[in-house]
């Protein structure tokens, strides 16, 4: 209803609207563990104020909530904790993967540490920086909503080819093309699918040649 | 019924009444700061016994000791612990400058005391605001969180980076402090005074703050020597150990303030104690800033002086001298040495074992929060569950430095 | 160097000296960068009893323990024995430090010193983690950081630094006193 009594008629489909909705009310889970919990928790008082993006209703119960924000280094020894996390949470889920630690290990190329969370769930959200200032965070949340908005499907949980890895960590809009396609231009499974075996074009082009 | 019973096919009744209800707390638990695990035989609301789980966040941190040169493992201090990373990069170069016998310059001696002080006020200062939080506070969290934002942008201006530091190098400094440090130094040390006074407003009389930690968690002197206690907890107690007054290491003793010591050791000491801290680590940055001479921030032993940027790009045997230091290591003489500074949980110790060459045969951290949380095992046995969510607050555990 | 003050140098030197005059038939005396008396037992099996000699004696009291853990010497250089156990001792009395250092063996056990200080418990825990050196009498000899199906001993020399072990699910948590529940 408008001001005036009568009806308003919004241009949206419901679709959009849900999408909308959820792209500003993210509930995060904050599993910190280390240093970059640290920063997390600067994020979320009063300077940096997470609540300007919807984002500041903390829930520490994974049912409630629909963003794990993985902030700290994930050991050997709590992965399975942290997988129990994940598939205890209700879809619709979005990660994001703060820190050097939790995308690839960092600094810690050792025994006991996983070297990225990503080798145990999808990862929607890589932030670069050891820990990274709370701007870097936010970013993040908002290169998520961007993605919640437009709808993009979410990664799969495959390892990322170091390539790929590196664009993630660089913030390049090539992140969104290799990692994100468009449903609407092509399907990540099609891509694949539809590029060339190189090896048997190349032989039969060498065939030719020698049959020339 | 009864061959039902036979069969194990029915429990009998009676065992539904067991007192005996096991209840697991983390390592996902938003009280257990993240990575720590207890498991609690509870009866009714009261914990009788308890038994703490470690090592969910055991990083290798000593064994990449070994595997790194001394400059390469400094990041590793800072991740320790994390809260206070300026005091841990400090306490490690002081070890190894002790195996290599070196002396520093009197500015670095005195960067490296501001370091120490800010990184106890910093420390202290999330102690309080988290142990708070817990506790359903919020409103403190917030407020000195202000502060903390604050000095980390001055810290930010010391060395480029918010946490995780690395601002100490063996025989210096990294960088000398930039020019506006005065200034800004001047606005925290005459701010946070009067948020720390509004923060004692609104707790040391609160009636709720009061009845959730007076008289919670009691920690004996006894029992702090037994389980080798130090820092504001084992001063909650009554233990009057204080490494800066009992060991001085570099010129605490010339400075005037006081070691804080409260009688009871339960939590609510713990916090007056951690409060009057930062005040007193006020102070001495107070004179710290006063009397911070000039000069040059470097030693001149050459085996481990960086050189000026400029004198690598213009002679060659400077350029020779960063490579090496780069490339290869500094050379650090066989030879050990234990160092220990009082770090704002307690006594932070570096052990380090050097057989010649640019790794470090061994590094040993003596960490307080490992003998923190033992002794959680034990104070908690006795006390309500939301009990126990106080006194790991006012424990003030860091998981880094637990499991290293 | 060390910058101790004059005060502490004092107390520092008499308990280096005490230590040399009275306790060299349990090992010998040596000293550290800082100046500290490191005393290297003989037999790791004395350890409970110099430490309770060292504790009560009225001018050592060597009342609290600061560390205790263990270092590799696959390399032979400080003697005849796969590690070196050390333990820090501090005194409150005195605010001064000495070491204890012994030659343990691989498979040698070390009498625990869980009775002397309750501190001991995980640090010694941490140590057979670490290491694999097992202590006599300690009332819950089991791994503390790692994940007991964990193989190996990763601050050992030969263990690779980046030799992962991981497991698909975590341990449920043993309870110390489990016996005691089910009595």
């Amino acid at each position: 209803m408008s001001k005036d009594g009568s009806s308003a008629v919004f241009p949206l489909t419901l679709e959009y609207a849900v999408r909308w909705a959820r792209k500003n009310s993210l509930w995060p889970m904050p599993y910190g563990t280390s240093c970059c919990g640290i920063e997390m928790m600067s994020t979320l008082s009063s300077t940096y104020d997470l609540a300007r993006f919807g984002a500041e209703v903390v829930r520490f119960s994974p049912r409630q909530a629909d963003l794990l924000l993985v902030a700290g280094t994930i050991t050997t020894k709590m992965g399975p904790v942290l997988r129990q996390v994940y598939d205890q949470m209700c879809e619709p889920k979005w990660v994001i993967a703060m820190g050097a630690c939790s995308s690839s290990g960092g600094i810690f190329n050792t025994y006991s540490v996983l070297q990225g969370i990503d080798e145990i769930m999808p990862v929607d959200i890589y932030v670069p920086g050891c820990p990274p200032i709370p701007e870097g965070l936010i970013y993040a949340i908002m290169r998520l909503q961007e993605t919640i908005e437009k709808g993009l499907p979410r990664p799969k949980a495959e390892r990322l080819t170091p390539e790929q890895a590196r664009n993630a960590m660089s913030y390049r809009e090539v992140i969104t093309d290799s990692i994100f396609k468009d449903p609407a231009k092509v399907s990540l499974d099609e891509s694949f699918s539809k590029s060339p075996a190189p090896e048997t074009a190349k032989s039969e082009s060498t065939h030719s040649k020698k049959e020339g | 019924m009864e061959t039902l019973l036979k069969n194990n096919l029915v429990t009998p009744l009676q065992d539904y009444y067991n007192p005996n209800v096991l209840l697991n707390l983390g390592p996902s638990h938003p009280a257990m700061h993240g990575t720590l695990r207890v498991m609690c035989r509870v009866n009714g609301e009261t914990i009788e016994d308890a038994s703490c789980e470690i090592g969910y966040l055991h990083r290798a941190i000593e064994k990449l000791a070994e595997h790194k040169t001394y400059h390469q493992w400094i990041v590793y201090t800072d991740r320790l612990n994390y809260c206070s990373a300026l005091a841990n990069n400090v306490g490690y170069v002081m070890a190894v400058e002790d195996v290599m016998g070196i002396t520093i310059t009197e500015r670095c001696m005195y960067i490296r005391m501001i370091c120490l002080e800010l990184a106890r006020v910093i420390d202290h200062i999330i102690c309080v605001a988290i142990n708070a939080l817990d506790m359903g506070a919020m409103t403190v969290f917030w407020m000195l969180y202000t502060w903390r934002e604050q000095a980390y942008t001055i810290i930010e201006g010391m060395c480029g980076m918010r946490l995780t530091t690395s601002y100490a190098r063996i025989g210096g400094m990294a960088y000398d402090l930039p020019e506006n440090f005065q200034a800004e130094m001047k606005t925290f040390m005459e701010g946070l005074p009067k948020t720390l006074d509004d923060v004692e407003k609104l707790l040391s009389a609160n009636r709720i703050w009061v009845d959730r930690t007076k008289d919670v968690g009691i920690l004996t002197a006894e029992e702090c020597l037994g389980f080798g206690l130090t820092g504001p907890v084992a001063r909650a107690s009554g233990v009057d150990q204080d490494l800066r007054r009992d060991r001085p290491y570099y010129n605490y003793s010339d400075l005037d303030w006081d070691v804080v010591v409260a009688t009871k050791g339960d939590v609510y000491d713990r916090y007056l104690v951690r409060m009057e801290e930062m005040r007193q680590s006020l102070k001495i940055l107070k004179q710290l800033c006063a009397k911070l001479p000039g000069g040059s921030i470097w030693t001149e032993d050459s085996r481990v002086l960086i050189p000026k940027k400029k004198d690598v790009y213009e002679k060659m045997e400077v350029l020779i001298h960063h490579f090496k230091i780069f490339m290869e290591g500094i050379d650090v003489p066989p030879g050990e040495s234990y160092r220990a500074i009082e770090a704002p949980n307690g006594e932070l110790g570096y052990y380090v074992v050097s057989r010649g060459g640019p790794k470090a045969w061994r590094i040993k951290i003596k960490s307080p929060s490992l003998a923190l949380f033992q002794s959680y095992e034990h104070s908690i046995k006795g006390a309500k569950i939301p009990d126990a969510i106080a006194i790991l607050g006012s424990l003030n555990i860091i998981a880094g430095e637990l499991d290293r | 160097m060390s910058r101790l003050l004059l005060k502490n140098r004092e107390a520092q030197d008499g308990i280096n000296g005490h230590l040399k005059q009275n306790y060299t038939q349990h090992g010998r005396y040596d000293e550290d960068a800082n100046q500290e008396g490191i005393l290297w037992l003989v037999s790791s099996g004395d350890l409970p009893e110099v430490v309770r000699k060292l504790r009560d004696d009225s001018s050592l009291a060597m009342d609290r323990l600061a560390d205790l853990s263990a270092y590799d010497n696959i390399d032979g250089v400080d003697g005849v024995g796969r590690f070196v156990f050390f333990i820090h001792l501090y005194s409150s009395k005195f605010h001064s430090r000495m070491r204890i250092k012994c030659l343990v063996a691989d498979g040698e056990e070390v009498p625990t010193l869980t009775g002397v200080w309750p501190m001991a418990n995980w640090l010694e825990r941490e140590c057979f983690d670490m290491f694999g050196i097992r202590f006599r009498g300690h009332p819950d000899m089991r791994r503390i950081l790692m994940d007991e199906r964990f193989e190996g001993y990763p601050l050992r020399k030969e263990y690779a630094l980046e030799a992962r072990q991981q497991f698909s699910d975590s341990l449920p948590i043993r309870m110390v006193t489990e016996s005691e529940v089910s009595k």
